[in-house]
């Protein structure tokens, strides 16, 4: 599991050039999902993302995750947007596969029950076999 | 109290004052004024008219007088003056006075001071015979007066005394209610009008300083502290036997409330009755809600099941038991749903499965069954299955174990959080911060139960997939039928007989499985019939 922290902005990517301002936290989002093949957004104290990072280790996978409380300069605002994207009250977990929008934790579950999540993530390099 | 009945005892022996039995004298009487005091006792020697012998001849008298001046000793002496008295003076109206109705408050009490509060109702009973018990009353009164008189500084010394003046003028009250209340049946004023401002005068005298030495107030005095004792002593009756009453009330409430709840429960839990829903605590209504529901989703259960068997023996088309098979699916579907309205109102009562029945509740997780419990158990009854199919059920029971999993661990830390925030809730005022978080955390285990619904449909859902019509069919009834049998497993372990296990023979294990054995061939008609 590779965790975005503040300090650790651009360590992964040394060609980023985000830092001077934050911008759309929408387009931040999509950037952000896009730059790995799993992209859980999460907060560090909650439980259910915790069981979601769980369910993706536990199939051998090692998502990304950014903690939203952890990131003082955009974190609100993508937790916003997320709401809004998903259409729920709750903004974490959320999972991007491949860069496309998953959903919550009942959507990656009813896939991972209906066999469709492990094709998604052979197809997007995180699984292998 | 023993003021009331120190007073009387001049009144009564007033009674009968041509007959040797109750010649008491007025100072032997008022000298038992205080509490405690052996008052007769003393008098005695100092006037030998004193006739002990109405108490048979025993030192009796003591015993009345004792610490606690109670009424019940005092209802006793009086009886058994009065009985004398009375009885010797009144031959030719007795019945009325001793049978007469008891006023209407007081119905409930059969003591023995509610003949004499009778007595002017019995009055108005005999009709011809009213104004002479009426005068009868007034007789007794005359004639204690012209006694009292006789004793008048003893009886000023004991009518004056302030501790009297309130006890009385507070029953005074209550006797003149009574006699109110007595009078709006007398057909005949003239006694009881009589009565009343007879009562009225020791009122106003005891409003004054009280040396007047006016003789009908004094026997009305003793006469009116005599019902003040009985009305004490009948109002302190009432006031237990309301207590009792209201309590036996509220116990009935409660144990209604209980009964109500176990029956509650115990049509939710389906087949058994007794034994069952052991907790019994308040059902909140989204609990009880649920509970009715899941009642009536059981009896659905059954039916549906029963239109999957004949629909299998049947042989009906395809098509058709699609139809029954996916009504199937959508009943299940309802119950996750129902499940899903009630954690929102009581996740407590989801998440501890008491909607359960115990054996169910042994395999409980996050409120319902575990959907790889539920392959598990499938594996080996779904044959003949093809090798796609069994690559399919494989690969189900994995990821639901995953995803079990999963969810499982979120739990183990939900719990860890919470223990934390629990433990640090020390100080009071951060105290009640750390109970505020906590109850946060408690609002996240609505998701795990959905969460957990979530699995267990999806886990359905891709049974019916995975399997061919017909084999969903007979899937889906060994589902039903599995959980029936659990259900039955708890009510038969609740009539298990309990000798065996009592005992301390060392083959009792052998002996409780034969015992249980016999149960369940007994039982089998009962339990499993509907399979």
């Amino acid at each position: 599991m590779h965790y975005q922290t503040e300090s650790s902005w651009g360590s992964y990517m040394p060609t980023r050039s985000n830092t001077a301002s934050v911008g759309d936290p929408l387009e931040r989002i999509e950037r952000l999902a896009s730059e790995n093949a799993v992209v859980i957004f999460s907060i560090s104290t909650c439980c259910m993302c915790h069981a979601i990072k769980r369910l993706f280790c536990g199939m051998g996978v090692n998502p990304t995750v950014h903690e939203l409380d952890q990131d003082p300069r955009g974190g609100k605002d993508m937790e916003t947007a997320l709401m809004r994207l998903l259409g729920s009250s709750s903004a974490v977990p959320v999972v991007f596969i491949g860069g496309k929008l998953v959903g919550a934790m009942d959507r990656v579950m009813a896939s991972h029950i209906n066999g469709t999540l492990v094709p998604l993530l052979k197809e997007a390099g995180a699984l292998w076999l | 109290m023993a003021f009331g009945f120190c007073n009387v005892l001049p009144f009564s022996s007033f009674l009968d004052e041509n007959e040797n039995g109750l010649r008491w004298s007025c100072m032997a009487s008022h000298r038992v004024g205080p509490v405690g005091e052996t008052g007769l006792s003393d008098s005695g020697p100092s006037n030998p008219h004193v006739p002990y012998s109405v108490f048979h001849g025993s030192n009796v008298p003591t015993s009345f007088i004792n610490q606690e001046g109670s009424a019940f000793d005092f209802r006793e002496l009086e009886e058994a003056i009065v009985l004398q008295g009375v009885k010797i003076r009144n031959d030719e109206a007795k019945a009325p006075l001793f049978t007469g109705r008891p006023a209407a408050t007081l119905e409930m009490f059969p003591s023995w001071p509610m003949r004499f509060q009778t007595t002017p109702r019995g009055s108005s009973k005999s009709g011809g015979e009213s104004t002479d018990s009426g005068s009868a009353v007034n007789t007794f009164s005359s004639k204690a007066e012209v006694q009292l008189e006789s004793e008048s500084p003893i009886s000023n010394k004991a009518s004056s005394s302030d501790h009297q003046a309130f006890d009385h003028q507070k029953h005074l009250q209550l006797q003149q209610q009574q006699i109110q209340q007595e009078m709006a049946n007398d057909r005949s004023r003239a006694g009881p009008s009589q009565n009343q401002s007879d009562v009225k005068a020791p009122q106003e005298k005891r409003k004054g300083s009280g040396g007047s030495s006016s003789t009908s107030e004094k026997q009305l005095d003793a006469k009116t502290l005599r019902r003040l004792a009985q009305n004490r002593e009948a109002a302190r009756k009432s006031r237990l036997r309301k207590k009792a009453y209201v309590q036996q009330l509220e116990s009935s409430r409660m144990k209604l409330t209980h009964i109500e709840q176990d029956l509650q429960r115990a049509r939710a839990q389906g087949l058994f009755l007794g034994g069952c829903g052991g907790a019994g605590g308040n059902l909140s209504s989204g609990a009880a809600i649920f509970d009715m529901e899941y009642a009536r989703w059981l009896e659905d259960d059954h039916r549906l099941m029963a239109e999957l068997r004949t629909g299998l023996h049947a042989h009906l088309s395809d098509g058709d038991l699609r139809l029954i098979v996916e009504g199937y699916i959508s009943h299940y579907d309802e119950i996750f749903r129902l499940k899903g309205v009630a954690a929102k109102s009581d996740v407590f009562h989801v998440i501890t499965g008491l909607w359960m029945t115990p054996a169910e509740r042994c395999f409980l997780w996050i409120g319902g069954f575990r959907p790889s419990d539920l392959i598990k158990m499938l594996i080996g009854q779904l044959e003949p299955l093809t090798e796609q199919q069994l690559v399919g059920i494989y690969r189900l029971q994995q990821s639901t174990q995953q995803a079990e999993e999963a969810l499982s661990q979120g739990q183990e830390q939900l719990q860890q959080s919470l223990i934390e925030t629990i433990a640090a809730a020390g100080p009071v005022i951060d105290g009640m911060q750390q109970m505020v978080v906590a109850l946060g955390k408690l609002s996240n285990l609505e998701g795990f139960v959905r969460q957990a619904d979530n699995l267990r449909q999806q886990t359905l859902h891709q049974l019916r997939h995975v399997l061919t019509i017909r084999q969903a069919a007979r899937c889906f009834l060994v589902i039903g039928e599995y959980y029936g049998r659990l259900r039955a497993l708890s009510s038969l372990w609740a009539s298990r007989p309990r000798e065996s296990l009592m005992s301390e023979d060392h083959n009792s294990c052998q002996t409780t499985a034969t015992d249980h054995l016999q149960i369940v061939h007994q039982s089998a008609h009962n339990h499993f019939s509907t399979f």
